[in-house]
């Protein structure tokens, strides 16, 4: 289906929602700012749902389903790689030992980037087919 | 054979860094001591002013400068006492913060122009059928993350930064929300500044905004490139609106902005914290490393890659749009790396020629690595790689510039260079994944060896203000004698890869979910620029049939 008035309307709809949940963060501390948020989130939420009521109307894309646990253990080992580096920080205290842990958790967060993401998408690739 | 022609061309490059390498060590600072000077007395600014050109004689024209500007043209607070040794000094720091908004004010526009450079780079290397779709794409990323930026975005990254001395203070960017860890305050993101209202409406708080907001949409543009022709917009405009919003400014927050990864040293004592001085780590890797992330999720593009995993090339349609792109991209990085000491006057802002000098040289040795590279091992000096090997040699240069000296600076471009040849060639081969522009090699590998850089090769010499977020000294590197500087460049490109990364992924999957990131197959098959922006690129350009083996991927994956 491509670009259409739907998608127009609802991009629009989602600004909206943005701008006036940002204005009821930026008064949050006011009673106006929070009725704000509320109606801001409202509006976002809408824009969501427009986007999802849109999102079967595009035709079918040169994608096939992949693996979401391969996906989300791919992420989460890059997560866990900063984690890692963020607390070993803390509990080495020499320069050498802060460096190795975090040549460790950067190590452990490409192993998530480089490998595991790669096979997750490949796996069931279009173009294997 | 081939591998061991490909181990001689590395271990050349790399004994010509070597060499260089000892240049650098070679290379000595000399400071200058300062000479003391009297203030003038009250007196001698009444001679002065008596002395100073009458009306008569600037009537008669100044063709040689030498009458304009004068002490009558000093401003005085009070008529009837005249000139004053405080109405001269006012004027002096006036000047000073001047000449530091116009020359920050200039380089964000020569940034900002850089948008121009990325679009032409961008399309360039895109097919002609997309054209149209991949320059709205540059062009309305700017306004997205511009209303995102000033929405929330701005206050998130700087609504914590008071206390810059070039602009004047910036001090109502007073607030920034902390979290205490094992006994340390960490900041974590900033809240003044939202939509520059309030206290943030305010002269050096708007020059911030300009500069930092074209920072930010140079690191929006690069997504672009690298999901380029199936990409569809919607999702474009939104996934931009909120890496805008959220993404870009809390990794900007967090090192340049008075967040954690700044306060390393402070903190625990590494280096002068984790030191970026004009966004090889903020801009170029969040930007290269998102397009990574985005690139997983919206895939290769139909015939691109065939049943036994090889890749096949699908050439852009324009050469001289890439190329020009590619001057503009240069041009405009002579904004980028200057312009981030946020002032010329001052606070060792003359820093600033041997600053621009590093930008010139490592994009110079940039395109002689990716050049050299390619024409050894491939026997051609290839065209887009070339364009690349500038590009990754500016945008490794671009955390260092402000901190070594141009034998380091001619280093870091010639690394550069090879390793954005090797990175495009593991993206695309061993990862799989397709980028059409390069952009996750040029901006992400390259943007992480920056930062790695800087903990290696700072010489020392430079002097912010005696200073360096907040630690006494100048950042040095490891190979000028500190190591913890480089374990807190570690840090930043833990988090880079570790946050930035999941964040993003994390981000585009849920708009995977709720839009889908990709056109159907039909759209790309036909090319984006009529189903998505309703008119071609070049409409009155005829047409080439598709090799056979994209023609063949039609066939296969057109929808009924």
């Amino acid at each position: 289906m491509a670009a259409n008035t739907g998608q127009g309307r609802g991009f629009t709809t989602f600004l909206v929602g943005f701008t006036v949940l940002c204005v009821g963060i930026a008064y949050l501390s006011t009673g106006f700012g929070k009725f704000l948020i509320a109606v801001g989130a409202v509006i976002f939420v809408a824009s969501l749902f427009s986007f999802l009521k849109l999102k079967p109307l595009e035709g079918r894309p040169a994608q096939t389903a992949t693996p979401a646990v391969m996906k989300a253990t791919g992420a989460g080992l890059s997560l866990f790689g900063w984690i890692l580096t963020l607390f070993g920080m803390h509990l080495v205290p020499s320069v050498g030992g802060r460096i190795v842990l975090s040549l460790v958790g950067i190590g452990v967060s490409l192993i998530g980037i480089v490998f595991v993401l790669p096979a997750a998408f490949n796996k069931n690739a279009i173009w294997k087919a | 054979m081939k591998l061991t022609r490909r181990y001689c061309s590395i271990l050349s490059v790399l004994a010509f860094g070597l060499l260089l390498s000892v240049l650098a060590q070679a290379q000595a600072s000399a400071p200058a001591a300062a000479a003391a000077a009297t203030p003038p007395s009250a007196a001698e600014l009444k001679d002065a002013a008596a002395k100073a050109p009458t009306t008569q004689q600037l009537q008669a024209g100044d063709p040689g400068g030498t009458i304009t500007g004068t002490v009558n043209d000093v401003p005085v607070s009070d008529t009837k006492t005249g000139l004053t040794l405080g109405d001269t000094a006012n004027q002096v720091g006036q000047n000073k913060i001047a000449i530091n908004f116009v020359w920050t004010l200039i380089t964000g526009f020569l940034v900002m122009f850089m948008q121009a450079g990325f679009a032409l780079v961008e399309a360039g290397l895109t097919r002609v059928k997309n054209a149209n779709h991949t320059y709205m794409m540059n062009f309305f990323v700017y306004g997205c993350g511009l209303l995102a930026y000033w929405l929330i975005g701005f206050a998130i990254q700087m609504g914590g930064a008071a206390g810059n001395a070039n602009l004047g203070g910036l001090n109502s960017l007073s607030v920034e929300h902390p979290l205490t860890l094992f006994g340390k305050t960490w900041g974590i993101f900033g809240g003044a500044g939202m939509f520059l209202a309030g206290h943030t409406y305010d002269v050096g708080v708007m020059v911030i905004f300009l500069f930092e907001m074209v920072f930010m949409d140079t690191a929006l543009t690069i997504v672009t490139g690298a999901c380029a022709e199936r990409w569809k917009f919607l999702t474009f405009a939104v996934s931009s609106v909120l890496m805008g919003a959220f993404t870009y400014p809390l990794y900007g927050n967090w090192a340049w902005g008075a967040g954690w990864l700044s306060q390393l040293g402070t903190n625990l004592g590494l280096g002068k914290g984790y030191c970026d001085f004009a966004g090889s780590g903020v801009v170029h890797a969040v930007g290269g490393i998102t397009a990574l992330a985005v690139c997983f999720l919206v895939g290769p593009r139909i015939g691109k890659y065939n049943r036994d995993g090889s890749s096949n090339a699908i050439i852009g349609h324009d050469v001289s749009a890439v190329l020009i792109g590619c001057f503009i991209l240069a041009f405009g990085w002579f904004g980028f790396n200057p312009g981030s000491t946020l002032g010329a006057s001052a606070n060792g802002n003359l820093r600033i020629g041997s600053i621009a000098v590093n930008t010139m040289l490592a994009g110079c040795t940039g395109t002689f690595g990716a050049i050299l590279y390619m024409w050894s091992l491939k026997g051609k000096p290839d065209m887009s790689m070339s364009g690349n090997g500038l590009l990754a040699g500016l945008v490794a240069i671009t955390a260092p510039s402000g901190f070594v000296n141009t034998t380091g600076a001619a280093i870091i471009g010639l690394v550069a260079g090879v390793l954005v040849c090797i990175s495009c060639w593991f993206v695309e081969n061993v990862m799989k994944v397709d980028d059409p522009v390069g952009a996750i090699s040029v901006h992400g590998t390259n943007g992480l060896w920056g930062v790695l850089s800087v903990g290696l090769l700072a010489d020392g010499t430079s002097n912010y203000g005696g200073s360096w977020n907040g630690v006494t000294g100048s950042v040095t590197g490891l190979f000028y004698g500190d190591a913890s500087q480089l374990a807190a460049q570690l840090v930043g490109i833990s988090t880079l890869l570790g946050f930035v990364f999941t964040f993003s992924f994390v981000v585009n999957w849920a708009l995977e979910v709720i839009i889908g990131h990709r056109v159907s197959a039909e759209t790309e098959v036909a090319g984006l620029d009529i189903p998505e922006m309703g008119q071609l690129g070049y409409p009155e350009f005829v047409f080439r049939e598709e090799p056979e083996v994209l023609r063949h991927a039609e066939r296969a994956y057109a929808v009924a």
